[in-house]
């Protein structure tokens, strides 16, 4: 029986204990600060990166992994275990090149591999919770198969919300997609964001934070009704708005699993400080 | 005493100019009549400049027959309709003019079932009519008008005992309406209609109405001597927002020639060809903007923003003949404007005909770009492709107005508080907006009929959103989502509107009680919604009172919007007292600009 192995890159912001665990591989876009450069989540911790973005003048750029990365990266998976299948899940597409260089990386590879690049039209644990669905099958001896189907079932399933203090962030990074016509900069306004087919989306706006949290409430309320959900809260560099949300959403939901992450510096670089983020699926009751 | 038999179109004339000026002289008498003691009382100005209007359109048209005459009166007051009392005011002369159709001369059994048609009119242009108003005046004039008419000959006796009647139903309005007993005055717009009905009286002849018991007006009553006697009164003319036309770049004027003129279709005769109003729109569209076409069976009114004057005078032959054409050229006349930033520009006009003195006494000389509206608000773009939405707002103070024109709003009229804008200042916005489907936000609850008047007078999908203040009006235009469909964007604003608390501080004009509160002349009031909740000398006070209120169910934002009268200081010892008391709540500042209102709350 052939293992399968799972990829995935660094904005999957998987807590590191779950990613020794299920023996997930990851490889790391990286942030620079001007000439300086740092692998996400590798030569630069969240909060030695929210640290420096504060306190640096200049705002740092992003850039995927090189296709050479990638296939160095599955060519020591073959080595280590020739027969493996690879499932390589990555970030969304529409706003980074990391899948398109995953795919090119296969491309290079000069032996015969079976590898799936899988392009998750999500960020952050949006990524994580189907990274982690796949290793947990993987480790119990599902097929590629079997996983690919469950995880296309959970990324239909799954539902994400987002915060952000200011647009900035991802105006400057180019990353708003259809929340770029949204609004304008007078009046405090929280738009409800979200990833729709792998963009940044805007579903809603209310002004004020705690108006944003009872609506993304509001949504998640709707959509998972009584069913039993996992939830991830997340954040960059303030976790209090998000423990809040947590505990409401707790009052309102059937919560069994509650999981933290931080958003890494990849993603933190276009959401920017003060994002907050909710992930919610749907689990066996 | 006079008396007479019929009247015609001069003696209507003449009834009109006279009740414009009793009005007139009472402006501020009227303004004062208000319920609520607030520095904006404005009934008397809006009925006043709605008459103005109705007036200039008379002057415009002059006939021996009634019938023309009370028409073009008609239209003159639907198209300056400001404020609720002006918007019925207006009504109740469209049901009048409708009546008296074809008349040369009429007697009293017909000018008595004219006011009643116009007192019908009134009361079905009204969602929810309310007695104890202008209309319960008007409803018990004509319903008296049309016994008396049974028994009298007399058109100036008639109308003697109308404005009498009318009087009496007026000293009766606070007995319906229980707000104005409160507070000891009778209905504002009521005392216009009688001012007007007094004027009538006058100019027929009868002397000696308001001695005996109209005595309501400040001056004593000037000695009436012929019929139909013009006499000089000044008009109100709202300020123009020349300081806007200022920042508009000589250049940017895209459409040069300021067209206005009048289709004849009587004088063609059979030769006129059938008019197609949609067409000829569209003709008028292909180089030009801020198109108003008024059409009635014999007379189209035609106003446009054309870069070919030429063709536009070509669209329309075919239709009849053209007659009191003016052509203006904007860019020499903004020039003119910026050079010496006055508005005279008699010279500029070639005109088809020799403008009346008239016209130039009513201050018709004004040159229109969208009066009351930024001109600069009106995005570039949407000129040649037509928009899904358009969104139009009322609004007063820059800082307001800046806050609506970021957030999807494209034309924001000056108005609200103090002066109200007419339905013709909302149909040339309408006009002006390139858009499919257009949202009208009133953000005053003085403003919605006036509003709601200009969307049946526009063939456009128009839907009012009775937004009845500024935080409801900011509420909707939030809920707006370009994306979403009609109904659905409709439904969204109407549910935000109603889901924020308004407040509003400004000081009391005079001493008065009302909703068990003692106001003293000078205090800072503060309203929720429609009442008063608060009085007191200090505003730091009356605004603590007034949130307290507000607070009294919860809520998880605070927004202030400083007016043009806050005090820094004020408004952050105001702040700091919110954070400390409330907690949970999040509290937003946001310099408005509003005059006469320090401060305007809202709270969600």
């Amino acid at each position: 029986m052939s293992t399968v192995r799972i990829v995935t890159d660094s904005t999957a912001d998987i807590p590191q204990d779950m990613r020794e665990k299920l023996n997930i591989e990851i490889v790391p876009l990286k942030v620079l600060f001007g000439e300086e450069s740092f692998l996400d989540g590798v030569t630069i911790s969240p909060e030695q990166f929210y640290d420096k973005l504060t306190s640096s003048s200049m705002l740092p750029t992003t850039s995927q992994p090189s296709p050479v990365e990638f296939m160095e990266t599955y060519d020591r998976i073959l080595n280590e275990s020739p027969d493996a299948t690879i499932i390589s899940i990555h970030l969304s597409s529409a706003v980074s090149g990391t899948y398109q260089s995953a795919v090119l990386g296969h491309s290079l590879l000069e032996r015969e591999g079976d590898i799936v690049v899988y392009d998750s039209k999500s960020a952050s644990f949006g990524i994580g919770m189907l990274v982690v669905k796949a290793a947990e099958m993987a480790a119990a001896g599902m097929s590629k198969e079997q996983i690919l189907d469950a995880i296309e079932t959970m990324n239909q399933d799954k539902r994400l919300y987002f915060l952000v203090d200011t647009l900035e962030y991802l105006q400057k990074g180019g990353r708003i997609g259809k929340a770029a016509a949204l609004f304008g900069s007078i009046l405090n306004i929280k738009p409800i964001l979200t990833l729709d087919d792998g963009e940044v989306t805007a579903i809603d706006k209310v002004r004020g934070q705690k108006k944003a949290v009872l609506r993304i409430l509001d949504l998640v309320a709707k959509d998972f009704g009584s069913d039993p959900v996992d939830m991830t809260l997340a954040w960059t560099t303030h976790n209090e708005l998000a423990l809040e949300m947590g505990e409401q959403a707790k009052a309102r939901l059937q919560v069994r699993g509650t999981h933290h992450t931080k958003i890494g510096s990849v993603i933190g670089t276009h959401v920017g400080p003060g994002t907050v983020a909710i992930f919610i699926n749907r689990v066996k009751g | 005493m006079l008396s007479k038999r019929f009247i015609n179109g001069s003696d209507f004339t003449g009834m009109v100019h006279r009740g414009a000026e009793c009005l007139q002289r009472n402006v501020e008498r009227v303004n004062a009549l208000n319920v609520f003691p607030v520095p904006d009382g404005d009934t008397g100005t809006n009925m006043n400049l709605t008459m103005t209007s109705g007036v200039q359109e008379l002057v415009s048209k002059p006939s021996p027959a009634i019938g023309k005459v009370s028409e073009a009166f008609s239209k003159g007051l639907l198209m300056g309709a400001r404020g609720n009392s002006g918007v019925i005011l207006s009504q109740l002369f469209r049901g009048f003019s409708r009546s008296l159709a074809g008349q040369e001369e009429v007697n009293t059994l017909q000018l008595a079932a004219a006011l009643q048609h116009g007192v019908d009119m009134a009361y079905k242009a009204v969602v929810k009519p309310v007695e104890g108003t202008i209309l319960t005046v008007a409803k018990e004039a004509a319903k008296h008008a049309v016994s008396i008419a049974r028994r009298t000959t007399d058109v100036v006796e008639m109308m003697r005992e109308v404005h009498d009647k009318a009087y009496d139903a007026l000293q009766r309005t606070p007995d319906l309406l229980p707000v104005l007993k409160q507070v000891g005055v009778v209905d504002s717009g009521g005392q216009g209609l009688v001012h007007i009905y007094e004027g009538f009286v006058l100019a027929l002849g009868e002397t000696g109405v308001t001695a005996g018991q109209g005595n309501t007006s400040a001056n004593p009553t000037p000695t009436v001597t012929s019929p139909g006697e013009r006499t000089g009164y000044t008009v109100f003319v709202p300020q123009q927002p020349s300081s806007a036309q200022s920042r508009l770049s000589t250049e940017a004027i895209e459409y040069l020639y300021d067209m206005e003129f009048f289709i004849n279709r009587k004088l063609a005769g059979r030769m006129a060809a059938p008019f197609d109003e949609a067409a000829f729109k569209r003709a008028l569209a292909k180089d030009g903007d801020s198109i108003l076409v008024i059409a009635d069976d014999e007379i189209i009114k035609v106003h446009v923003h054309s870069r070919k004057p030429g063709d536009v005078l070509n669209y329309a032959l075919p239709y009849g003949e053209l007659t009191d054409i003016h052509i203006l050229n904007m860019r020499e006349q903004h020039r003119g404007l910026l050079h010496e930033e006055s508005i005279a520009t008699d010279s500029q006009h070639i005109s088809g005909s020799t403008r009346s003195i008239e016209d130039e006494a009513l201050g018709m000389t004004v040159p229109e770009v969208l009066t009351g509206a930024p001109v600069d608000s009106v995005p570039v773009e949407q000129a040649h492709e037509w928009a899904p939405y358009g969104i139009i707002a009322v609004a007063m103070g820059q800082g307001i107005s800046n806050i609506f024109l970021d957030n999807n709003v494209d034309i924001v009229l000056s108005g609200g508080q103090t002066m109200n804008p007419s339905t013709e200042d909302f149909v040339k916005a309408i006009e002006a907006l390139h858009a499919q489907h257009i949202y009208l936000l009133p953000n005053n609850g003085n403003i919605i009929l006036a509003a709601q008047q200009a969307v049946e007078l526009c063939e456009r999908n128009i839907t009012v959103i009775p937004t009845r203040t500024v935080p409801q009006g900011l509420a909707a235009v939030l809920a707006f989502r370009d994306e979403e469909t009609a109904p659905v964007n409709t439904d969204a604003m109407e549910q935000a509107a109603k889901q924020v608390r308004s407040g509003q501080v400004t000081h009391a004009v005079r001493d008065t009680t009302i909703d068990g509160i003692d106001i003293r002349e000078g205090d800072f009031i503060g309203i929720l919604e429609k009442s008063i909740v608060a009085s007191s000398p200090d505003l730091q006070q009356s605004c603590r009172d007034l949130l307290s209120r507000m607070m009294e169910e919860g809520g998880e934002l605070v927004t202030i919007l400083t007016g043009e009268q806050a005090d820094a200081a004020e408004t952050s010892a105001l702040s700091e007292w919110i954070e400390s008391t409330y907690l949970d709540a999040e509290l937003e500042v946001h310099a408005g600009g509003q005059p006469l209102y320090p401060y305007l709350f809202a709270v969600e």
